[in-house]
């Protein structure tokens, strides 16, 4: 497909690195000329200096001719503009990133009017992320297949767990524990898609798959399900925490939020009758004390310095604090984070890149590949794929256990109808059931080159 | 330095060469001229020493990076050239391994430039690879190993990038891959309906598919002594005049009218000043030649003949300039410094760059005259920026001093006086072909010894690859470690 990405920012070059591994042709407009001259030199791509706003640039980009524009430049209004012209020269797909408030009310409205197919808020997107990790607080994270009737959940398996120490073929004979696939483990950076004789070990970070009601009764049984988030203290009042806060009132659950610019807090505290507002540092470990940190169930560091909100979430860990929740946008610090023992990080940048792609692929797969969708797990160390078996296909209603399987591959998950099934080596797949395939590489385009007669 | 890089992708280079020496066979086995073995002997010789660059060198790290883009596209011109001539040493038809180097150069290079004698009676087969190697290099050989083979190497435009022709690379297509193989459909494309039209004209189709070759490289190999002229054939030269010029165009505006933008194609502004200037070329030495001619038309059709081919750096000829006005062979040596457009398969410094020359010429004019006077070169509707800029002065002072310093090493090794070594390096560092004097279109290069080859030889190389790639080869700090 032909893509244009306007503005090589971080997000735009992120996914315009991931879309020309994908095969696509990607064209990229920005403004300033050493970023592009970089860009050349690095991506296989066209670049086009100019505003993307400006007809006349698009047309110089063959706008009329493109599948998909990405508008991710720094304005909301040149986003938007630049979406409205695209659309009206003949490019498919819009997707514009517009992430400023003001403009959330009326995004219905605004994205009817001007034609934009996807409207990402990279805040908003963030902020719905957390409230899902708060949601299942056990989960350091949590991925959904087949339409969110397989959920995947990474967890790091601590001394006490009764999975510890067990062969995962004795773990499936394991009276009263839950029946889920064990999906990928984590160790010291290394990824493993494990067999029948791995045993799992304290300190690992352990990828579960199956349906929610399982996982759910499966962390019960671990024990790790107790934990109900009632309380939570947000660390900065910027959009982030005000799109969560607004989730979270809802269900119930009470928000206090720290805010260190006194305006700012008032006008948060006018906006969010609901949220205890505090204002002062959120980084004054005196005053986290004060407010009761120790009392809250969970912790969200949202502070605008990555540094400021991994010292403040370790502080937080340290204090006892039972799931903390850390933003952190700098990919390189990703690996030193989860050794420090913080397993909850959120992106928006990755979310970002993540969402926009996962529209991509799916545009691309109503234009025929197979590919279902694609989930780039731990930093693209993994990917998880999902396929639609095609009728006629040779591994048709043959057994797994008599099919050979792509070394470093799994089949996780079978979805037949309504029913979701952990596959073992006597299941089957049907014609038009959905397939899940757990790997290492990446590249695969066909549920073919993953299982073979 | 990427050696594990380089060697596999010169392996795989060569491999292809091999490959592309396969029509040639075919052709000798047809005529039987005895030239079969000659260049069967050469594709297992090329491709045994191939295989091992290809199978034993496995880089670790795909991802070219620039100078090692320039690095490759020197060494795989060397190489290719190398090997390219052994099938006129197994032949016989140029026993002298230096001699064969040079045909094969000229060849890849698409200078045109002959140290053959001997036209009639070749085998078939020999001089179908000589005109062969027109055909690939026009193009570019590393275009070629892109197109079939893109997937093989990470950040490939760099390679494009050092073969291309122009001041500036511009992808037609946002992979390099695409657009590589895009530019050889049109390519072969265009030549097709040339052989096609010249059998239409009369030729034989191997004599068809020599000339259409020769012009779709802007290359000039001919398999007669005189060249086009020699066939006797009006509507030939009018078909050959035709297609020199077309393929002095960039192949982006092809690509652009073939997708329709016609209109957008039409409008560009270097191949105005490309037409701009043959048609005034022309005109004049139609005007200058008429005396010599008598009619108005063999004029003109001589006249345009020798103004395409010069400009195009073809080098066909169908009348012996040598002979004309001395004022007609002045705006000949001229046009063999402009050469045609970027980004098409001509040599020279390029219509662009000589434009540019000349308007920051007139800026700097303007400028002496009101110093707070700010102005823009303007190119293709847009500023051009002051690096491009001094990086085209830079490039015509280089290539100026590579034809100087060629001309002196000529007069040191040569026999010849100042006319004929001054405009031998110039058509050799121009892609062009024949030049004045001994050398002109009814002579050959034959008479220089051994190291006056061996440096037209080089003078072509730099040409045709915009001389930086053969000076970065030549640069200790290229083969230094980066620090």
């Amino acid at each position: 497909m032909r893509i244009l990405v306007v503005g090589d920012g971080k997000v735009g070059h992120t996914i315009a690195e991931q879309l020309t591994r994908e095969k696509h042709d990607v064209v990229i407009i920005d403004q300033d000329d050493e970023v592009l001259n970089k860009c050349e030199d690095t991506l296989d791509v066209i670049c086009v200096r100019g505003n993307g706003a400006n007809a006349k640039v698009l047309l110089d980009a063959q706008a009329d001719r493109a599948d998909i524009l990405i508008a991710t430049t720094a304005s909301d209004e040149t986003n938007m503009l630049c979406g409205l012209i695209a659309k009206r020269l003949g490019t498919k797909y819009i997707i514009a990133r517009i992430r400023d408030p003001e403009y959330n009310d009326s995004l219905t409205l605004l994205q009817r009017e001007l034609g934009i197919d996807m409207a990402l808020n990279p805040e908003r997107a963030t902020a719905l992320e957390i409230s899902r990790l708060l949601r299942f607080p056990f989960a350091s994270n949590i991925e959904s297949f087949a339409k969110g009737r397989v959920e995947m959940v990474e967890f790091r398996a601590q001394e006490h767990d009764v999975v510890v120490g067990h062969a995962l073929k004795d773990l499936a004979r394991m009276r009263g524990l839950p029946q889920v696939l064990y999906a990928v483990i984590e160790r010291d950076d290394r990824v493993i898609i494990p067999t029948g004789d791995f045993i799992i070990q304290a300190g690992d970070r352990v990828h579960v798959a199956g349906e929610m009601v399982t996982i759910t009764a499966y962390f019960q049984y671990l024990g790790k399900n107790s934990l109900r988030v009632r309380r939570v203290m947000l660390l900065g009042g910027g959009r982030i925490s005000y799109y969560l806060a607004k989730m979270l009132v809802p269900m119930g659950i009470r928000v206090n939020m720290i805010e260190i610019n006194e305006r700012k807090a008032t006008l948060l505290s006018e906006m969010l009758p609901d949220v205890k507002m505090i204002y002062g540092d959120g980084t004054d470990q005196e005053l986290l004390d004060q407010e009761g940190l120790r009392d809250m169930d969970a912790f969200v560091t949202l502070s605008d310095r990555d540094e400021e909100n991994l010292m403040t979430g370790l502080f937080a860990v340290r204090q006892g604090v039972p799931k903390v929740i850390v933003k952190n946008n700098r990919v390189a610090y990703a690996g030193i984070i989860n050794s420090l023992g913080l397993d909850s990080v959120v992106s928006p940048k990755s979310i970002t890149c993540a969402n926009i792609l996962r529209y991509v692929r799916g545009r691309v797969n109503s234009e025929g590949t197979k590919v279902e969708r694609l989930y780039r797990l731990m930093d693209g160390k993994a990917e998880a794929l999902e396929f639609i078996a095609r009728p006629g296909d040779p591994y048709i209603g043959i057994p797994l256990k008599d099919l050979r399987t792509r070394p470093g591959a799994l089949v996780a998950v079978i979805v037949r109808k309504k029913q979701v099934i952990v596959p073992f080596g006597n299941d089957h797949i049907e014609a038009g059931n959905s397939v899940v395939i757990l790997t290492r590489d990446s590249g695969i385009t066909d549920l073919n080159e993953v299982i073979r007669r | 330095m990427n050696y594990r890089l380089i060697v596999r992708l010169l392996g795989a280079i060569l491999l292809l060469e091999a490959l592309t020496m396969l029509p040639s066979l075919v052709i000798a086995l047809i005529y039987g001229d005895g030239d079969a073995m000659a260049l069967l002997l050469s594709m297992v010789i090329t491709a045994a020493a191939a295989l091992p660059m290809q199978l034993l060198f496995r880089p670790e790290e795909k991802n070219l990076r620039a100078r090692e883009g320039f690095v490759i596209v020197a060494l795989a011109w060397v190489a290719l050239s190398a090997f390219g001539a052994l099938p006129f040493v197994f032949s016989g038809v140029l026993s002298n391994y230096v001699d064969a180097l040079f045909e094969t150069v000229s060849g890849f290079t698409t200078t045109g430039s002959t140290v053959l004698q001997v036209f009639e009676g070749q085998p078939h087969g020999i001089m179908f690879w000589r005109s062969f190697t027109h055909w690939i290099g026009g193009m570019g050989v590393l275009v070629l190993t892109l197109a079939l083979l893109a997937q093989m190497i990470g950040r490939a435009s760099h390679l494009m990038r050092a073969e291309s022709p122009g001041p500036e690379f511009s992808k037609i297509l946002p992979k390099t891959g695409n657009t590589a193989k895009t530019l050889y459909l049109i390519y072969g494309a265009l030549t097709v309906v040339e052989f096609v039209l010249l059998i239409a004209a009369g030729l034989s189709p191997y004599d068809a598919a020599i000339h259409a070759m020769g012009t779709a490289g802007t290359g000039g190999f001919s398999n007669y002594g005189a060249s086009v002229g020699e066939l006797n054939n009006p509507s030939v030269e009018i078909i050959v005049t035709i297609f020199m010029i077309i393929f002095s165009i960039n192949f982006a505006l092809f690509y652009r009218t073939l997708t329709g933008h016609l209109r957008e194609s039409l409008r560009s502004e270097e191949l105005h000043w490309f037409l701009a200037i043959f048609v005034i070329a022309a005109a004049a030495i139609t005007f200058i030649i008429l005396p010599q001619y008598g009619s108005f038309g063999t004029a003109l059709r001589h006249g345009c003949f020798q103004v395409a081919t010069v400009m195009s750096t073809t080098g066909y000829a169908t009348a012996d300039f040598n002979l004309w006005p001395e004022a007609a062979k002045m705006i000949l040596f001229l046009l063999m410094f402009v050469g045609a457009c970027a980004g098409s398969t001509a040599g020279g410094i390029k219509v662009v760059r000589i434009a540019l020359l000349i308007k920051q010429g007139l800026r700097e004019v303007l400028r002496t005259i009101q110093p707070r006077r700010v102005s823009v070169v303007r190119f293709e509707g847009r500023g051009v920026e002051q690096s491009m800029l001094s990086q085209i002065t830079v490039f015509f002072f280089v290539y100026i001093a590579l034809v100087l310093v060629g001309a002196f090493l000529l007069s040191l090794f040569g026999p010849y006086g100042f006319e004929t070594n001054f405009t031998a390096a110039l058509t050799c560092v121009s892609n062009v072909g024949p030049g004045f004097g001994a050398v002109g279109p009814m002579g050959n290069f034959a008479g220089y010894g051994t190291m006056g080859k061996i440096t037209l030889i080089l003078l072509m190389l730099a040409g045709r690859l915009e001389i930086f790639p053969i000076l970065v080869l030549f640069h200790p700090a290229t083969w230094k470690r980066s620090s």
